[in-house]
């Protein structure tokens, strides 16, 4: 007792309270936990795309919030609000733009990350649950971008939308009502904007923030994949934790997306259009460029009419994410080398090529408009 | 193997120690070493391939004399850390060590399985009976503004006087009040695009037959006649819901609409000649009146489907 006490005497206050604390939740246990997690193979950069998403999303968050201070989600006064934002508040126009570019970083960054788990073979057993969450987040992404992008209520974002809820409307059996659902109407209106805003900032970060804790708690009790070449030993020898080493690369990797955005959000920041109508005008409507590909996709002579247009804008993209689920599933060889998987990285380049040359193509097409 | 922490360790029948830690390989989960502590509390890392014997949970037998015993490294415990410090995933569920349950006495009102799945189906169903009830109302409580009747309601758009070549595309820009749920009315601006078409024109359009249209209950509300010379399309692209355009493009030079989104291309009948919409324009219930205004009612049909749907 007396050495206990002597021991207290020698903490400063700070000390007492974290003693206090982790006596109470065993704060040091946890924190040791999260940060001593041996990599088989060692850090890498390539390890860092996830801790950057998580970085992405936290900072959405934070300017989203700030963002809703000013911002109303009405037809008569969510165009006026943004504007206010861009022009009158100060550093306005920064929080919009890095909120606006740090949407697309999220895009590129689920897109290298997906890109990498799929290549190092990570999605394979015994880590299949954590694709399967890691696929629901990347539809969440898309589902924020889709939603997000109506919000300024600009011609831009109302058009997007226009065409973006008439495909949805296309789903077999439940299209119709998702539809309207959306809409809130028959026509896309202030209850469009009132849903879109809801599902914006309350449904899709709530959904967001618990899938990803999901998914990295799988990831953790599943254990890190490492390289997909090197003996057991080799491995062994390269193997550090998760702290310092890994988290000195993730925190370089998010400082450089943060100046990237920043950069992009000064050189590149949002201008509004004209304030959304149903009569375009000269304006000719396109979504957010990471959708380009399936836009460009959908004036393809096959893929019109009704049934051609389902099969493009539905049944492809829907069997393509029905066929990603259940990849775990299908490829059940052990080999993660991708070089011995010579579909798979063939899959994986025809895939980018062609998001590539739509994308393009459909870049191309504005000038041949104009 | 199931040596049990504190066994004692012998060398040729002689206890050299007991048994305190056990040194485990992250990657395979295989115990690596034991860790032999010495009477006078030195701790030697022994190699798991130096185990000859588990005789019993007390006693485990190395291969090695007392005196090859003290060769053995001391364990530098700075170069270990604890499983309870380190994350190592399913660790528990291939350890070879056992280390024994820890038991703690189930209350007496616990013992009794079958009371206890009843009261956990109970929670389930008293769960559900929760919120079933809510389903109903929520969803209700959603779909208040999904299903509108339809607008019927004339608007002037314009006067005809404006349409003055055939068969060429001309638009019509108005501004029509749009009351929605709580909000005051909005005025929003649509277009049409009206044609004034040649008798071939109108026959590629009505092929002979006079258009009605029907408000919800299934009723006409009118009737365009098939040699009506004014057409007037709907600015809503039948293919995904963008605005077209009338454009001369080099392919033809007399004009076509054309729709920037997806390429769409429509004669002035408001026929597809190429791109991928599933249906022709579609035809408004228009009028033109004594003064030469061009009156229509604002209807909207879904697009990307081979059929009119109407949906305003």
């Amino acid at each position: 007792m007396k050495e206990d006490s002597q021991v207290a005497s020698q903490q400063n206050a700070f000390e007492k309270v974290v003693e206090f604390v982790d006596e109470r939740v065993g704060l040091k246990n946890i924190q040791a936990k999260m940060l001593n997690e041996p990599i088989p193979g060692g850090s890498r950069w390539a390890y860092a795309f996830g801790s950057v998403l998580l970085f992405i999303f936290i900072l959405q968050v934070v300017t989203g919030i700030l963002l809703m201070f000013y911002y109303v989600p009405s037809t008569d006064h969510a165009y006026a609000s943004t504007q206010y934002i861009i022009h009158e508040v100060d550093y306005g126009w920064f929080l919009l733009s890095y909120h606006f570019w740090g949407s697309s970083a999220m895009v590129v960054m689920v897109f290298a990350h997906m890109s990498q788990v799929f290549l190092w073979g990570a999605y394979k057993k015994p880590r299949e649950l954590v694709w399967l969450v890691g696929l629901a987040l990347f539809g969440i992404v898309m589902g924020f971008g889709f939603t997000g992008y109506l919000l300024p209520w600009d011609q831009r974002a109302y058009w997007a939308t226009v065409v973006g809820v008439e495909i949805m409307d296309k789903t077999p059996i439940v299209g119709d009502f998702l539809a309207r659902f959306l809409k809130g109407g028959p026509t896309p209106g202030q209850m469009t904007l009132s849903r879109f805003f809801v599902i914006h900032v309350m449904v899709l970060p709530a959904a967001l923030a618990g899938l990803a804790g999901l998914h990295i708690f799988l990831f953790r009790k599943a254990g890190p994949a490492g390289p997909f070449r090197g003996s057991p030993e080799e491995l062994k020898a390269k193997t550090d934790y998760f702290f310092p080493r890994q988290i000195w690369k993730d925190i370089v990797a998010m400082a450089t997306v943060f100046l990237i955005i920043c950069s992009l959000a000064f050189i590149e920041p949002v201008v509004l259009l004209e304030q959304a109508t149903p009569d375009p005008g000269d304006y000719h409507p396109e979504p957010e460029w990471y959708f380009l590909f399936l836009f460009q996709l959908l004036r393809l002579k096959i893929f019109g009419g009704e049934f051609g247009q389902f099969l493009g804008a539905m049944a492809i993209p829907g069997a393509f994410m029905a066929f990603l689920a259940a990849l775990p599933f299908l490829d059940t060889s052990s080999e993660r080398n991708i070089f011995k998987r010579p579909v798979a990285l063939i899959g994986w380049t025809v895939i980018m090529v062609f998001i590539l040359v739509f994308t393009v193509s459909a870049i191309i097409n504005r000038h041949f408009l104009d | 193997m199931q040596p049990k922490l504190t066994a004692k360790a012998l060398c040729a029948n002689t206890e050299v120690g007991k048994i305190s830690k056990i040194i485990v390989d992250p990657l395979s989960h295989e115990i690596s070493h034991v860790i032999v502590q010495e009477r006078h509390g030195a701790e030697r890392q022994v190699p798991i391939a130096q185990v000859q014997e588990v005789v019993n949970e007390e006693e485990i037998v190395l291969r090695c004399s007392p005196e090859e015993f003290i060769q053995f490294p001391i364990l530098e415990r700075d170069q270990y850390v604890t499983i309870k410090e380190v994350e190592i995933a399913h660790l528990e569920d291939h350890l070879h060590v056992e280390p024994g349950e820890i038991l703690v006495p189930l209350p007496r009102l616990e013992q009794g399985v079958p009371r206890r799945t009843f009261f956990t189906n109970m929670t389930h169903a008293i769960g559900t009976l929760i919120a079933l009830p809510l389903v109903y109302p929520v969803l209700k409580y959603l779909m208040k503004p999904m299903f509108k009747p339809f607008d019927n309601a004339w608007f002037t758009v314009g006067n005809v006087k404006k349409v003055n070549k055939e068969n060429i595309g001309f638009q019509f820009k108005f501004t029509r009040g749009f009351k929605e749920a709580f909000m005051p009315e909005q005025q929003i601006e649509k277009n049409i695009w009206v044609v004034k078409a040649t008798p071939a024109v109108q026959q590629a359009v009505y092929e002979g037959n006079d258009k009605k249209f029907y408000d919800d209950k299934g009723d006409v509300i009118w009737v365009n006649k098939a040699n009506s010379p004014y057409i007037g399309y709907s600015g809503k692209c039948p293919h995904l819901g963008c605005g077209y355009k009338w454009r001369r493009t080099k392919n033809f030079p007399d004009g076509v609409f054309l729709c920037p989104c997806h390429l769409s291309i429509y004669d002035e009948a408001g026929k597809v000649i190429e791109g991928p919409a599933p249906r022709p324009l579609d035809v408004l219930p228009l009028q033109v009146d004594a003064g030469g205004n061009v009156k229509i009612i604002d209807v909207e049909y879904k697009a990307g489907v081979n059929n009119q749907i109407r949906l305003l």
